[in-house]
């Protein structure tokens, strides 16, 4: 049974078109993130599935009806703000069972739900306690706790922990992501970090000016990329891209300005401009100069203790960024070689690179 | 060492102002408690020689307790239209922000700039023709009414501003009716600006005095500043009796206010700070 269907959303204010036509399907118990650059629409997507916006066009179902037309009251949806936005004037326990206050639930059950909630977030000494007394991450739990609550049909998730600082943020991403295997959930996540995306999501929105640029699992994304936003939005550090051209017998791709050559894995028109896509993690550092080895130039080098990434120059100036395993002994200004890896173990596969037809951006030779 | 004494230099400054402004209200408590001989005595004394205490005999010799409850009437009928009608208005000119609610705005300012003694003889026309006058304290209550909702709706609407538009939001996710919203979000978080404007505007309907005296005739429902007025005679004037029932009429007001005073401080300040 699918949960939640956007079939051709779009909106607009006034003459800008904030969304067009996204469509999504949301199966039951699904974890989808919604991801794009800030402006990209993934916001205000997740505010007409609230019904805190219209829409101009197409139909959202949740459930079996279509709620297009219902105010947020009746889509029996929960919603995690990214200000929290807990009420000032009640203290965790109201701010807890106000939507069951809304109902009229009676006050035992009430305080009974109160309870249940606090102890699956940690919350029982703070009931008492206002939200101003509270400290960030414990206010983000009383946000999920006044949305698990309610038991909804739908989570929605409005950038719940870009307040939070890094290492709790890397704690919350694990519990909710549990908390939503636990309720047998259905939510829909919005984020403008591709780490979080990845680590939690079982479906991915690419959205950027308001349209799907891909959608799917997150490793399919991160594999296969249907284009160059996608290919260089997905990963971190974000993907290499060089200036090449397609080979003459249109199975091979070769770098500007270098005497590189790579096979492709599909066909594509010969001689078309396009970008060649390398993901730093897919690049070695050799001493060699033999065939197909780019020559770079160190001009920064990151440690984070378990990887170092290196950033370097080619010679037409082109940034190349290459993540290392473990130390390597480069400086500034010291040259060295890169080659590509290969997709996987089997002998005579092709190289781990993607390749996108520089005007358009979409992905070639598949 | 300078700093020092610029420090004390603007806190005598400061003292003194304060001094200024409160003399008068000492000066009326200490009057009250005077003769009549000694009240016109120069040069005055500072302190009551013989405390003498007419409070009682005022009160109820001066009628005081009838012009009280006409005070009262005039003040909470005032009140009850401003807060009804203006809490609306105002979350109403919150919500949204175009040319119609500039223009609104702009009338409603324009109403307050205009002063009750250029009001008060086209309200009396109206009234007459619409006979109003016949209930003249609904009159002057009309009249106060419109005087204050400017001030009430501006201050009103600047602290619903201040809630941020997530918890509205919030609330209608979790199922609240926009009714709702207002009454149990949006209402309790501008407590204080609405009690903040109400007290200011309540001991405004308190002094009123223009429209009572041009509409109120009937002496058995004029409210005490026009029983105030009463004392002032043509030959001779009982400034003792004035006194005593000034401080008796400011007495309660100057209570509510220091009972008041905290939560009107952080109503004034609120939202100064983000």
């Amino acid at each position: 049974m699918v949960q939640v269907i956007l079939d051709d959303v779009s909106k607009s204010f006034g003459a800008f078109k904030a969304l067009t036509d996204v469509s999504v399907r949301i199966a039951e118990r699904q974890f989808v993130a919604l991801i794009g650059p800030s402006g990209c629409g993934k916001s205000t997507l997740l505010r007409t599935i609230a019904g805190l916006d219209d829409i101009s066009g197409g139909r959202i179902h949740i459930g079996d009806t279509v709620v297009n037309d219902l105010p947020p009251r009746l889509r029996d949806v929960a919603m995690v703000f990214q200000s929290y936005a807990l009420y000032p004037h009640m203290n965790v326990e109201a701010n807890l069972t106000y939507a069951l206050r809304v109902q009229r639930r009676p006050k035992t059950e009430r305080r009974r739900a109160a309870e249940e909630v606090a102890v699956v977030l940690g919350l029982e000494q703070l009931l008492d306690r206002f939200p101003r007394e509270l400290s960030g991450g414990q206010r983000q739990r009383v946000a999920m706790g006044r949305a698990i609550i309610r038991q909804p049909k739908v989570f929605l998730f409005d950038e719940p922990l870009s307040n939070l600082d890094a290492e709790l943020r890397v704690r919350m991403r694990a519990e909710i992501r549990a908390l939503h295997d636990r309720l047998k959930a259905t939510s829909i996540y919005v984020t403008h970090d591709q780490v979080e995306a990845m680590t939690m999501a079982d479906h991915i929105v690419v959205l950027k000016a308001g349209r799907v640029e891909q959608q799917g699992h997150p490793l399919d994304l991160y594999d296969r990329p249907a284009n160059r936003f996608v290919a260089g939005f997905i990963g971190s550090p974000s993907m290499n891209f060089l200036p090449g051209f397609i080979g003459e017998d249109g199975q091979s791709v070769a770098l500007d300005g270098m005497d590189v050559q790579f096979p492709l894995p599909g066909r594509a028109e010969p001689g078309l401009p396009v970008d060649v896509g390398i993901r730093p993690e897919h690049l070695t550092i050799t001493d060699s100069t033999g065939s197909n080895v780019l020559p770079i130039q160190t001009s920064l080098v990151e440690a984070t203790g378990a990887q170092m990434i290196v950033h370097g120059r080619t010679a037409r100036g082109d940034i190349v960024t290459v993540v290392v395993n473990g130390r390597t002994p480069l400086f500034h200004g010291d040259r060295f070689g890169l080659k590509v890896r290969a997709l996987d173990a089997t002998p005579g596969a092709p190289p781990a690179l993607h390749v996108f037809d520089s005007k358009d951006g979409r992905a070639v030779a598949r | 060492m300078l700093r020092a004494m610029k420090r004390y230099t603007l806190s005598i400054v400061a003292v003194v102002i304060v001094g200024i402004y409160l003399f008068p209200i000492y000066w009326m408590y200490a009057t009250s408690f005077k003769g009549p001989m000694e009240a016109m005595l120069y040069p005055p004394t500072l302190w009551p020689r013989d405390m003498v205490s007419n409070h009682w005999d005022v009160f109820n010799g001066r009628d005081m307790p009838r012009y009280f409850w006409n005070s009262i009437v005039i003040t909470a009928g005032t009140l009850a239209i401003t807060v009804t009608v203006g809490t609306g208005s105002a979350y109403a000119l919150s919500l949204k922000r175009n040319l119609w609610v500039e223009v609104a705005l702009f009338s409603i300012l324009l109403m307050q700039a205009l002063p009750p003694s250029l009001m008060v003889t086209p309200l009396f026309v109206m009234f007459n023709y619409a006979g109003l006058l016949d209930t003249p304290r609904l009159a002057v209550i009309l009249a106060l009414a419109g005087k204050s909702l400017p001030f009430y709706i501006v201050i009103c609407r600047s602290a619903f501003l201040g809630i941020p538009k997530d918890l509205r939001e919030a609330a209608l996710v979790d199922g609240s009716s926009n009714v709702g919203v207002f009454l149990w979000i949006v209402i309790p978080l501008a407590r204080n600006a609405i009690l903040v404007a109400a007290t200011l505007l309540g001991i405004q309907a308190m002094g009123d005095y223009v429209y009572s005296a041009s509409f109120i005739y009937d002496q058995k429902l004029q409210p005490l500043t026009l029983g105030l007025a009463n004392y002032v005679g043509v030959s001779k004037t009982d400034w003792a009796g004035i006194m005593t029932y000034s401080s008796i009429m400011v007495t309660p007001i100057l209570l509510t206010f220091m009972l008041l005073q905290r939560r009107l401080v952080s109503g004034l300040t609120a939202g100064a700070l983000k």
